[in-house]
């Protein structure tokens, strides 16, 4: 059929249907090769060895059953065409299975040779054409995104030199400039940040769409990005006579999210809020913990403004939606930022909703994880049921060197994080996610299931390859020590997840002691002097 | 009392114009280049305090010319500010992995932009004149 040669792959467990089908194939006049297995295992591994041109499938074999069976051939070579021997009660199972990619299946005791042909030609076919549409749907999705992100780079330059000459001008450097003139630069200049966040947003969402966004989280205190938030935002508040307020809950605990994108969405809500906030209105943003969901911190931006119908509640989400009804002509971005704040939150494994009602506000809500080490020790700590018997705190210490500016530091940082978490066996050891935002000097945590004696080949392998990677050993210095983390007892009713969660409380404390003792480092100058 | 020297490595001309008013006005003295090649020729004559350098040039791009200095014994202590209009997901990293020292997407904050400056010159630098 295929060229000539059709190399079948034959799974049935009876021998009877087994030579069946293989006379079947033999009597048609393509020229086929049959090999035949009894065992989903061995199919899947003659498959692995060699994908066949078609699969037929019997779904009750010795290692498997119904469904699961064709499952795992799908999973294992998606790109190779499968068709169901079913047997004549279960036409239903052999519908469900077409649903989820099978290509066709035959009742058994009801094949003839030139029917067996034509359904294992089709499938052929049909998964051929299938994998061509996939690869110009990929291909189109690249395409797009090259050229999306070669436009936002082109907007980029005149928009640069637009940029320098208002502010050259708004600064006075060449020449005074009266009130008005300045009046009317100022207005330029914010068209000019308008643009940028415009095309920084048309390459999020290119990201977004391909998978491609990047979030790396910290444990951080939600309190301090709100306020953050707050006070970026401020001036623009006032500017349109709308209050902005905080209302946060002070038992929330750590949070486990990304603070730059964490912020990004708070800025976008909240910039969202004071737009469609008629003036004396008031943006309202509030932090809460939630009885029914205690794993999760609940963050809400809630505006008096204009509302949002029904029907644009349910699209807002979407890339590029912008409210035709919008009372107010506030069109000044690209419809992307919601959709981008929706990528952005999922992505930090929490979600975004709207509420709303026209004429009274709406109020955006989105939840974000709790932090609890415990849920990150327990797959590395615990070992067949049992609590591993060491455990080891190491501390790696980056002190940057007084000439390196802070944005290459922080790469460094990003860099050296990347590089540790190679050095690490993911299943025993865990990287402790990075305390609060990026401050001067970063210490990372590594708690590792082994002894002292054996971490000190860790830490060789880790000042070996932090050394030579990533730029460290021109900016900063590097200190790497070990202290080890006493083990919880066995005391009676205490439970495995007790335990993990006794060792979690411990190495907490060890880790911010060892912080505690640092001199300070957010925003402050300190000089260090290379040993 | 001599200012420190920055050389604006850009092959736009409005934008070595325009930073070039920006840098005197913050008391720096400034040399420019339009392409890879001439700013290391222009680097060995002049011998800046510090190079501002796009990524997108003619005759070398701004890798090359990161390289270049790198392994030339009279340019590689000089510091490198990458100001470039590509995307910092895909270059940040690898410039600073090549050996700039910051890295800054177009269009840059002036205040931004100032203080790594006057943060990544070397200390104690005579002349360095309080900012505007």
């Amino acid at each position: 059929m295929n060229n000539g040669h059709t190399h079948v792959l034959l799974i049935e467990d009876n021998p009877g249907d087994a030579d069946l089908v293989r006379l079947r194939l033999v009597e048609g006049e393509s020229t086929v090769d049959v090999s035949c297995v009894d065992r989903l295992a061995d199919g899947l591994a003659a498959m692995a060895k060699q994908p066949p041109s078609v699969v037929l499938l019997d779904l009750n074999l010795p290692d498997s059953r119904g469904a699961d069976t064709f499952r795992k051939v799908l999973d294992q070579a998606p790109g190779v065409p499968v068709v169901i021997l079913s047997g004549q009660d279960d036409e239903a199972l052999a519908m469900k299975a077409l649903h989820q990619g099978v290509q066709d299946y035959l009742v058994k005791g009801d094949i003839t040779s030139t029917h067996l042909e034509r359904v294992m030609r089709y499938a052929i076919e049909r998964q051929a054409l299938l994998r061509s549409l996939e690869m110009s749907r990929r291909q189109q999705l690249e395409f797009k995104n090259q050229f999306l992100s070669h436009v936002s780079h082109e907007l980029r330059t005149p928009l640069t030199s637009i940029h320098q000459f208002v502010t050259i001008l708004l600064d006075g450097l060449a020449g005074e400039i009266n009130p008005e003139q300045r009046y009317h630069l100022q207005t330029v200049l914010n068209s000019v940040h308008q643009l940028r966040a415009m095309i920084g947003d048309l390459l999020e969402a290119t990201r977004a769409e391909s998978g491609k966004l990047r979030v790396e989280p910290r444990c951080i205190t939600i309190a301090d990005l709100i306020q953050q938030a707050i006070s970026m935002m401020a001036a623009t508040a006032k500017e349109r006579r709308v209050g902005l307020e905080v209302g946060l809950d002070s038992r929330i605990p750590f949070v486990y999210a990304d603070p730059d994108r964490v912020l990004q969405v708070l800025i976008n809500l909240i910039d969202n809020g004071i737009k469609f906030t008629p003036p004396e209105g008031s943006v309202l943003v509030k932090a809460c913990l939630v009885n029914a969901d205690p794993n999760m911190v609940y963050i809400s931006v809630a505006d008096t403004g204009c509302g949002i119908s029904p029907e644009a509640r349910t699209l807002i989400f979407e890339r590029l939606y912008q409210d035709p009804n919008s009372a107010h002509n506030n069109r000044s971005g690209l419809g992307l930022g919601l959709f981008i704040a929706k990528e952005l939150v999922e992505l930090q494994g929490g979600k975004i909703w709207v509420a709303s009602e026209v004429g009274n506000g709406s109020t955006f809500s989105f939840t974000l994880p709790l932090y609890s080490l415990a849920k990150l020790l327990f797959p590395v700590v615990v070992y067949e049921g049992q609590l591993r018997d060491a455990m080891v705190l190491v501390k790696v210490e980056l002190t940057p060197l007084a000439s390196v500016s802070r944005s290459a530091w922080k790469e460094v940082c990003q860099q050296s994080l990347e590089t540790l978490r190679r050095c690490v066996y993911l299943d025993k050891d865990l990287v402790l996610p990075v305390t609060g935002n990026v401050g001067f000097s970063e210490t990372f945590f590594v708690a590792a299931s082994t002894d002292l004696e054996r971490a000190e080949i860790m830490m060789k392998r880790i000042r070996e390859q932090l050394e030579t990677r990533g730029g460290l050993k021109a900016s900063g210095m590097l200190k790497v020590s070990a202290s080890a983390v006493p083990l919880p007892g066995m005391e009676e009713g205490k439970t495995l997840e007790d335990r993990v969660q006794a060792l979690a409380d411990c190495i907490s404390a060890m880790a911010m002691s060892f912080l505690g003792s640092k001199p300070p480092e957010v925003g402050t100058e300190t000089q260090v002097q290379p040993s | 009392m001599t200012k420190p020297k920055i050389l604006i490595v850009d092959d736009d001309p409005d934008l070595r114009r325009a930073l070039k008013i920006r840098l005197r006005a913050n008391h720096y003295d400034t040399v420019q280049a339009s392409d890879g090649y001439s700013a290391i020729s222009v680097a060995l004559k002049e011998n800046p305090n510090l190079i501002i350098l796009d990524l997108g040039l003619p005759a070398g791009d701004g890798f090359v010319v990161l390289e270049r200095l790198q392994n030339s014994d009279a340019l590689s202590d000089i510091p490198v500010i990458v100001l470039t209009a590509r995307d910092p997901q895909s270059s940040e990293q690898k410039t600073l992995q090549a050996g700039a020292t910051a890295f800054f997407q177009k269009p840059a904050d002036n205040n931004e932009l100032l203080d790594v400056i006057r943060a990544t010159l070397p200390n104690n630098w005579p002349g360095t004149a309080l900012p505007s």
